[in-house]
């Protein structure tokens, strides 16, 4: 656990430390700090190399190399049947799971390839997460257990679990709106609470990546800025990676956006350059509207 | 102001001839169901008595001819210990052909024998464990209870299996996807969100399978044969309701028959009140 | 089949025609305005003044159909550097305008009787021609989004700032003389307006090339000196 601060929840009733007079700003109680917190704030990038992707004979991802670069907010846009959510399931090895589909090529995460043969699946995926377009919220569980299902799922003990998901929850700005209800089912929340649900379950695991499949696509407006006040926050702990096809939502929030047409990565660059002069025409076209 | 067309006479003719064909489909239908529990009713009702639930069938020719106890606890024993068997093998089949075989040759190949299975009529497993268990003297015993079970859960096996795997179908994808890409291992996928999910849906089919279970007298006959007097032991004949009403629907003695037919009440009473007490239980659970 | 974003991309047509239109109307108060000084017409004079409105008005509406289309279109890339640039524009001829109506404003000033000095007055038109041919250049050079024009437009920009520097150096020679004295330095700020028009046109220039290439360079005027220039 991080012995971070949280000062954007500060919640001075906060039930979960029983031992803090009320009316103290909180602060998360932490055994001695262990060498593992520390790797946990150092910044992870994430190279693609060289990716192929297939559904079955037909090739979708026709060799794309990238860097998402550590604690960035990385947009990918581009037409539909570009190939983006593809590259983005590639990372956390999800794309495989589809019948007939494969992927090959390197994605580095850090130092390490995610698609070497010797390396834990489960355990690519606990260190890069996944934030679906339609909130999934697991039916059979409360609030609390959701946020708790990543680390009952993937058998990681913690020292208090209590603690754990009720930073999540702050961490998304869940806490005020869920902590009376924590034991009632998770799918009893709004559309946009539980797409935070469902960020906050993948970021109680602590990974070192967040990937969003358009976040915020199936939410109304108000809920969608806060998701993307979210991703602002979160990338301070985590290198995000989007794919989004509103092109306003890419340039409000990335760092760096990439344009994607066909299987091939057209341009990528800071998000700004994208959007006032780029380089290539294709992404001229498409970012001004002249097709897609 | 635009004119709307209004519905021509044709068409509402064709309406009300259409609901009312359908009325009598529906009616048509209930009447048998409807007249089967008065007849079970009405014949039924009157053998049940404090007696009829607490003795045996004694067999005598004259006088009081006994009740039915050892025939519901031994229906109780069999048909449990067939689900013990099928149901957990039969979600098993049916948890491999939705997560792990899914659109295989052998998966589709599995499915279409279960299929083969749901149709053979249940003299056939009778038969089948008859030659293969009965005959063959397994266990030390010819007729036993247990190889009765055994016919039972190849009876409800295939009903097992069909009903999970729609059930498991229904489980959306999405549910899976987030437990796999929380970097959980299939099988915990399974056991920890697939199943749970599904949890309402399995124990119906179940039930189901049960039902069907419980009222089978072909394969019983093979197997467990008769027996009155109470017994809790597995390996050898037992009583049964669809045996005991088997014998005394064929009997001279009115009380006999009566009996019978207080019998087949019986029998449709305990398994509407399992499906009822399933059905509260597994609502529960899916709130917890 | 239409392209995509049509009811947009005629929005941003328009606003660029209203915009080049805009020059034309500097373009005539340019003309008169000189005609007014070379023949002392104080009424032509008050007619340029009055029809600054006109322009003012095309500012007015350009700027709002620029609101507007940031506002409800969104455009990015190409089509934001256009409408930056045409609001850029639009400003500097509003400028213009207001330059051809400084000099239309001195020439009652400078009193009825014909003027006196024909070298001065000759390169007083001179200037007023170069001016004349920079704004329709400028305009072109937008319109067509032709960088080469655009460069070119320094060159006569220098060209304009030389004649400034002349007209000045003979209205000092003829400064000695009373009776010529006053109208030679309403000459002089006359000689400014024009060339205050001149560096407007650079700065249209350097809005064309900054549309082309999405780079912004400070094209070498009267207020930047060639060595900070960054293209001469």
């Amino acid at each position: 656990m991080n012995p971070e601060i949280d000062t954007k929840n500060k919640d001075a009733t906060d039930v979960s430390s029983p031992d803090q007079p009320a009316g103290q700003p909180q602060q998360t109680a932490e055994p001695a700090p262990r060498a593992q917190t520390e790797s946990k704030r150092a910044a992870h990038s994430v190279v693609v190399e060289d990716l192929h992707a297939y559904y079955g004979a037909q090739e979708s991802i026709k060799g794309i190399s990238i860097k998402f670069p550590a604690n960035e907010v990385t947009a990918l846009i581009g037409p539909s049947g570009s190939g983006k959510s593809t590259v983005v399931r590639c990372i956390n090895r999800m794309h495989e799971e589809i019948p007939g589909a494969r992927a090959e090529g390197k994605v580095m995460l850090d130092d390490l390839d995610v698609y070497d043969p010797k390396v834990d699946l489960t355990a690519v995926r606990r260190a890069i997460g996944m934030v679906f377009q339609k909130p999934n919220p697991f039916p059979t569980m409360s609030v609390f257990d959701n946020v708790a299902a990543g680390l009952r799922l993937t058998g990681t003990k913690s020292d208090n679990l209590r603690e754990t998901v009720h930073k999540a929850l702050r961490s998304v700005g869940l806490w005020g709106e869920v902590k009376n209800r924590l034991n009632e089912p998770g799918i009893g929340l709004s559309g946009g609470q539980q797409q935070r649900l469902c960020i906050a379950r993948t970021i109680a695991i602590e990974p070192e990546v967040i990937l969003m499949d358009e976040p915020a696509s199936a939410l109304d407006p108000v809920s969608t800025l806060k998701i993307e006040e979210l991703v602002e926050e979160l990338k301070e702990r985590y290198t995000i990676v989007i794919v989004t096809h509103n092109m306003q939502q890419a340039a409000r929030i990335a760092d760096t956006t990439a344009f994607m047409l066909e299987g091939e990565l057209i341009e990528h660059g800071p998000t700004n350059k994208i959007f006032t002069t780029p380089e290539d025409e294709r992404t001229e076209r498409y970012v001004t509207g002249k097709f897609g | 102001m635009t004119e709307l067309a209004p519905i021509s006479s044709r068409r509402r003719r064709s309406d009300v001839v259409m609901r009312g064909l359908l009325g009598v489909a529906t009616i048509v239908a209930l009447v048998p169901l409807v007249l089967v529990i008065y007849w079970l009713l009405h014949e039924g009702l009157s053998a049940w008595s404090k007696d009829f639930f607490t003795t045996d069938p004694n067999g005598n020719f004259l006088g009081y001819p006994g009740g039915i106890r050892s025939a519901i606890l031994g229906t109780i024993e069999i048909v449990a210990l067939a689900t013990l068997i099928s149901v957990p093998i039969g979600i098993g089949v049916a948890l491999y052909l939705t997560e792990y075989g899914k659109d295989s040759k052998f998966a589709n190949v599995v499915r279409y024998f279960v299929d083969v299975m749901t149709g053979v009529p249940s003299i056939v497993f009778g038969l089948f464990i008859y030659i293969v268990l009965v005959l063959a003297r397994t266990g030390g015993s010819t007729f036993a209870a247990w190889k009765g079970s055994i016919a039972l859960a190849l009876l409800m096996l295939p009903i097992v299996v069909r009903s999970s795997e729609v059930v498991l179908l229904l489980v959306p994808g999405s549910l899976r996807e987030a437990a796999l890409a929380l970097g959980a291992p299939r099988w915990r996928v399974v056991t920890r969100v697939v199943l749970p999910t599904s949890l309402s849906g399995l124990v119906t089919g179940a039930l189901l399978a049960v039902a069907r279970g419980a009222g089978e007298t072909a394969p019983l006959l093979f197997t467990v044969a008769f027996a009155q007097g109470l017994t809790g032991n597995l390996n050898q004949s037992m009583n049964s309701l669809p045996i005991q009403i088997y014998n005394d629907i064929q009997s001279p003695r009115a009380e006999v028959v009566t009996r019978a037919w207080g019998a087949a009440l019986t029998l449709v009473v305990m398994i509407l009140l399992l499906n009822l007490i399933a059905r509260a239980a597994s609502r529960r659970s899916r709130l917890g | 089949m239409q392209e995509t974003r049509h009811a947009f991309r005629e929005a941003l047509k328009d606003l660029e025609s209203q915009t080049l239109g805009g020059m034309d109307l500097v373009l005539q108060q340019l003309d008169r305005a000189l005609e007014a000084v070379s023949y002392q017409d104080v009424e032509l004079a008050g007619m340029v003044v009055a029809d600054d409105d006109r322009i003012d008005g095309r500012y007015l509406e350009v700027h709002q159909g620029i609101l507007s289309l940031l506002a409800r279109q969104a455009p990015v890339a190409g089509d934001l550097r256009i409408v930056a640039a045409l609001l850029h524009i639009i400003r500097c001829i509003e400028r213009m305008g207001d330059q051809c109506v400084n000099i239309a404003k001195l020439v009652p000033l400078s009193g009825h009787e014909a003027p006196k000095d024909k070298d001065l007055l000759d390169a007083i038109e001179r200037m007023g021609q170069l001016a004349h041919s920079q704004v329709s250049q400028a305009k072109d050079a937008f319109g067509g989004r032709n960088t080469d024009l655009a460069q070119d437009l320094v060159r006569q920009d220098e060209e304009i700032n030389r004649l400034n520097r002349d007209i000045f150096r003979r209205a000092v020679d003829i400064g000695d003389d009373p009776e010529l004295r006053e109208w030679a330095m309403f000459m002089i700020l006359v000689a400014r307006c024009l060339e205050r028009i001149g560096d407007n046109t650079v700065d249209i220039a350097e809005q064309t090339v900054f549309v082309v290439t999405g780079l912004f360079r400070e094209f070498a005027d009267a207020s930047t000196p060639p060595e900070t220039a960054t293209t001469g």
